[in-house]
């Protein structure tokens, strides 16, 4: 680890001022001293964020709920009200890692992590994403790796909160020094549908402040599928959102998680659903829809199976009512 | 012949850890924790490439890094680097920033080769040679007895396999390492490690010092299973870079160098054939299979529990077999003896094969095992166990359990055939009564500390409160290694011997009839003005060999996402004369944890292209939490009769082979390699689109391709 300076910051233009491309913000620290510790990244100053006031709180207001970007993923965990309005956020919140890490990472920290291919991760490794000039992970080992993308990186997403909050139809605040913009959460992925070399889409000089979620009349549920039964990460992740209308339809999303750099959506298949009542069978043919387009490489293909049994369980598990 | 006590009072009950509190509340001072005045950080710098010609190193811009005392090289003169990860150089300096400063500054030249890091492809002729003068592969190991071909004709039914166990990490708490003083011409080590005395003569070997000026102490130590049995590069380094600084050296490893370069669990591809009669008695078994014992294997150093052999047809009676082993090199991290070497890959072979035939043949698994297991004791323990696990209303014809999740059941066997032996060991009685047993040999964390007590009380009159033991230190009497199951059956002889003694000095010195518990303060007085010291030694007649033990495992597989989860393990072992329950007990649950390791998530990765290993940490190699963790049912046959016997790799051994058949059973398909993961259970399962493309055995198979049958 190259030596760096700390800082505390304790405001978003403090922070926004000191961030740049030799200037990292640091929020929980589980992603980001990891990066520096194995030499992934290199950084003259590091600034901490999670002391600027006003930015670890939960708040309903009318138009939705405001998360602060410095609340913790424990928090969002635990939260009963928030719980009650997104089952979904919430048990994604709850199936990430293990406690430790759900307490110290937040969730700004957790949507905006880094990717986590292994040759990505590894101190010895320059993939192309690294600025290399291979994915070593294509020709090798990619059991972990992406079904569906638009370049040639196929390291996927990892955040479930990310996944969650996409079909909460949910943005985030950002502050750059020329002032604020909102991102969907597709549009908070978006380059890294095709461009290998960013994770998302902040750049240096900006701040996650907070994440909206708007007020709908919507069910939500989130299931993961991973090979320990803690502290491992989701094989494939699913989170749904359903506005019914006396059982019908009225309109549906899906996205899949660790499948793709961003989370992954098809409105074929969430047009498919409107207007029907959900059951195996209706379930079933949007996952068919949604996974229609998965290019799966040898060592990930099984993840397809998984895909499905998960978008169908997530379906099911929002159409009834509890 | 010397005999335990009839009626004990401690010995074969629970006496909790004698230094429990010390280890619950940090005062316990393991090999990471010790920092004498002055210490200096040491770290390793090692290989980049999985091959390659290392033409120089220069040590000179690490030595001008403020802060660094001491910069020295592995070897000297261009050298070969046959893995990622080999030891070049160590640096020493008063802080970590500035020895991690120091390794990044050192100028390394290599002239990188081709490497080859997966069994299937280093088998090939033109592969990469790990060692330039010879293949990969040998021609191989055979082994037969009776007549295979006239066994496998008089069988009625015959089972064909392929199974493959992958690379495990013995991944100990503790790295390995230690801390080194080097001190007017004088050695003192704090190492972590499994043999004192061998880490002795180990150091005073390599630097030429006298034995008598090379003290090694490791009171206490974070586990090793097997790994730890020397002083190793790390702890020739800290010795080295101590004498070269003229300070203390620290010098652990991190995490990242243990999961390369400090041993592993050899590879194992097994090819196999079992032929048997219509009632289930077998007749003839055929093994043709292949090892990996990463580099070291076609060089020099291959040979005793280093290589990747394994015994087969294991503990089963077959009159007929043929088994050839072929070991292959590959460039990764050398193996190194790993808790019952050998039979945990063993078991999973014939354990699956075994619950083939019993499908086959319509036969009860567990019936199987006893029709052919020739151990009448372990038949027993299969009774034993199905008992006490409901194994009779849980077996059912695999796959039939209904929805989605299913559930499924298996067993397996184990054995253990190691004698202890060559402890000497002291005892102190001062005349205030207090006692003190001296021994050299060590505690992995397994409970030798508590073990000692016991005995001791037992046959003093004393509780184990009374006694102070003292371990782990080269200047007391020397003990054995701690491997091989035998430091229970080494150690207790010997404090019998002492206590014995001391029992007999005592009454002669006192002239009372009985010396022991009430009496005990009285006759110490009378000692007069000195303590009494007497010496001792391992006696035959009070401990054995030849433990059998049996496991039973309930598991529950998602059968859409592939996710298995242990549900329960019933383990009936047969313990000899149990000295302390709670810690055996301990024992038994950490070699099953470990076996759902083995079973479910452990592996090595290689990567081809690059040559390193990918998941050198524990967020990507993957062990068992305390959330994987089943319901463990452990029973212990008590057998007086027995004698003291140990424990410690026969628990581990079954598991794996359990879970595995446990896991067929409940989906009706067999996931024939480890780790069982939910891609293998998908696959297995047929639900994979195009798995046949990425079916493992199609690489194995090229392995057995590569040389004529
Ligand atoms: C073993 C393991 C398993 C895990 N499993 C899961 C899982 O199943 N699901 C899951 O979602 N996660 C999982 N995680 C990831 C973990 O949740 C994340 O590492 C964590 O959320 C990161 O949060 P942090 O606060 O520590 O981020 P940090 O490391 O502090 O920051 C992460 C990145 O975000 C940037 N950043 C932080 N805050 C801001 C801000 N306000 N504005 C702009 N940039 C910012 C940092 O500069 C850095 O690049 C796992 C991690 C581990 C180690
Ligand atoms: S998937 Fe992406 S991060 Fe992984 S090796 Fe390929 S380019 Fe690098």
């Amino acid at each position: 680890m190259k030596p760096f300076t700390y800082q505390r910051a304790l405001s978003v233009d403090t922070a926004v001022a000191e961030s740049s491309e030799r200037c990292r913000l640091l929020a929980g620290g589980i992603d980001l001293l990891g990066e520096l510790k194995e030499g992934l990244v290199e950084a003259d100053k590091v600034v901490a964020v999670t002391r600027i006031p006003g930015l670890d709180t939960i708040e309903k207001k009318s138009a939705g709920w405001t998360i602060g970007a410095n609340v913790t993923v424990a928090t969002i965990a635990a939260h009963a009200d928030l719980a009650r309005a997104f089952p979904g956020l919430a048990a994604a919140a709850r199936d990430v890692a293990s406690p430790q890490i759900r307490h110290v990472s937040t969730v700004a920290g957790n949507l905006l992590q880094h990717s986590r291919c292994w040759y990505y991760r590894h101190r010895d490794v320059t993939c192309m994403k690294k600025g290399g000039d291979v994915c070593y992970a294509r020709e090798g080992e990619h059991k972990y790796h992406a079904l569906f993308t638009g370049g040639y990186c196929i390291s996927p997403l990892v955040s479930s909160l990310a996944v969650a909050l996409t079909v909460l139809d949910a943005s985030v605040v950002v502050r750059g020094r020329g002032g604020e913009r909102r991102l969907t959460m597709a549009e908070l992925y978006a380059p890294a549908w095709d461009d290998h070399a960013v994770h998302h889409a902040i750049v240096p000089g900006e701040m996650l402040t907070a994440i909206e979620i708007p007020l709908a009349a919507r069910r939500s549920a989130f299931v993961q599928a991973s090979e320990k039964a803690s502290f491992d990460w989701a094989l494939v992740s699913c989170a749904v959102s359903l506005e019914l209308e006396g059982g019908v339809v009225r309109q549906a999303r899906i996205a899949l998680g660790a499948v793709s750099p961003v989370p992954y959506r098809d409105e074929r298949a969430e047009k498919a659903l409107v207007g029907t009542r959900l059951d195996e069978t209706t379930a079933d043919a949007a996952a068919a829809l949604l996974l229609e387009k998965a290019e799966p490489l040898p060592h990930n293909a099984y993840k397809v199976p998984i895909a499905r049994a998960l978008i169908k369980r997530a379906l099911l598990a929002a159409a009834t009512p509890g | 012949m010397p005999e335990w006590p009839k009626d004990p009072k401690y010995i074969g009950k629970s006496t909790p850890r004698v230094d429990g509190a010390k280890k619950v509340s940090g005062a316990a001072k393991y090999a990471h924790d010790v920092q004498p005045e002055g210490c200096l950080y040491g770290v390793v710098l090692r290989s980049r490439w999985a091959a390659a010609k290392i033409t120089s190193i220069d040590l000179a811009p690490a030595l001008k890094v403020r802060g660094v005392k001491a910069a020295i090289l592995v070897r000297e003169g261009s050298r070969q680097v046959r893995y990622y990860g080999d030891e070049l150089a160590a640096v020493a300096a008063t802080s970590k920033r500035a020895a991690l400063d120091a390794l990044r500054a050192i100028k390394v030249v290599a002239e990188p080769q081709p490497h080859v890091v997966k069994e299937h492809l280093a088998a090939r002729p033109d592969a990469p040679r790990v060692f330039a003068e010879t293949p990969n592969t040998g021609a191989g190991r055979e082994r037969k007895q009776g007549d295979p071909d006239k066994g496998f004709a008089e069988a009625d039914v015959v089972v064909e396999g392929l199974y493959a166990t992958q690379v495990e990490i013995h991944q100990p708490m503790e790295t390995h390492g230690g801390v080194a003083s080097f001190k007017d011409g004088e050695l003192t080590a704090w190492h972590s490690t499994q043999g004192i005395s061998g880490v002795r003569d180990g150091l005073s070997g390599a630097l030429e010092l006298p034995q008598n000026k090379v003290r090694v102490l490791g009171e206490f130590m974070g586990g090793g299973f097997g790994s730890k049995f020397s002083a190793g590069v790390e702890g020739l380094l800290a010795a080295r870079l101590s004498q070269a600084a003229g300070a203390p050296v620290r010098l652990m490893l991190t995490r990242f160098d243990e999961s390369l370069a400090v041993g592993n669990r050899p590879s194992t591809f097994q090819k196999i054939r079992v032929g048997a009669r219509a009632d289930g008695t077998l007749t003839a078994f055929s093994m043709e299979s292949y090892g990996c014992a990463g580099y070291a294997a076609g060089g020099p150093s291959a040979g005793g529990s280093t290589n990747s052999g394994f015994p087969a047809p294991y503990i089963y009676r077959v009159p007929n077999f043929r088994t050839r082993h072929t070991e292959v090199s590959i460039h990764a991290g050398p193996a190194a003896a790993f808790r019952a070497p050998g039979c945990p890959p063993a078991s999973f072979g014939i354990e699956s094969i075994l619950d083939e035939l019993a499908v086959k043949l319509g036969i009860d698994p567990v019936e199987l095992r006893i029709k052919n297991d020739p151990m009448e004791l372990r038949q027993r323990q299969y009774r034993m166990a199905a008992e006490r696990f409901g194994w009779a209303a849980k077996y059912r014809k695999p796959g039939s359990s209904s929805g989605p999740v299913k559930t499924g059941v298996g067993c397996a066997g184990s054995a253990w055939r190691v004698p202890g032996g060559g402890t000497q060991a002291e005892i102190e009685v001062s005349p205030d009564g207090s006692v003190e047993i001296r021994c050299g040999t060590q505690d992995l964390g397994t409970g030798t500390h508590t073990v000692i007590a016991v005995v001791a009380a037992e046959l003093l009159g004393l509780t184990p409160a009374d006694i102070q033991v003292r371990i782990a230190d080269s200047r007391f009497p020397p003990s054995g290694a701690s491997g091989g199951s035998m430091t229970v059956t080494s150690v207790t002889p010997a404090v019998f011997d002492v206590c014995t003694k001391a029992i007999e000095e005592l009454m002669r010195t006192s002239g009372l009839a009985d010396v022991r518990g009430p009496q005990w303060r009285a006759a110490c007085r009378k000692l007069g003005v000195s303590p009494l010291v007497l010496q001792g030694r391992w006696i035959d007649g009070l401990s054995a060999a030849g433990t059998g033990g049996v496991q039973m495992a309930e598991v529950e597989v998602d059968t859409e996402t592939g996710f298995v989860r242990v549900k329960r393990v019933t383990c009936v072992q047969d313990a000899g004369l149990l000295v302390n329950e709670l810690t055996a007990r301990s024992q038994a649950n950490g070699g099953i944890m470990m076996g759902i390791g083995y079973a479910l998530y452990e592996n090595r990765v290689m990567d081809s292209t690059s040559g390193v290993m990918l998941n050198p940490n524990f967020e990507t190699y993957k062990l068992p939490g305390i959330a994987d963790v089943p319901e463990i049912d452990v029973a212990f046959m008590d057998l007086l009769e027995r004698r003291v016997m140990g424990i410690g790799e026969p628990v581990t051994i079954p598991t794996a082979s359990a879970i595995a058949n446990a896991v067929a059973n409940a989906i009706g398909a067999r996931v024939t390699s480890l780790p069982i993961t939910p891609d293998k259970v998908l696959a297995a399962l047929g639900k994979v689109p195009g798995a046949a493309r990425d079916n493992p055995h199609d690489a194995w198979m090229s392995l057995f391709a590569t040389q004529p049958a």
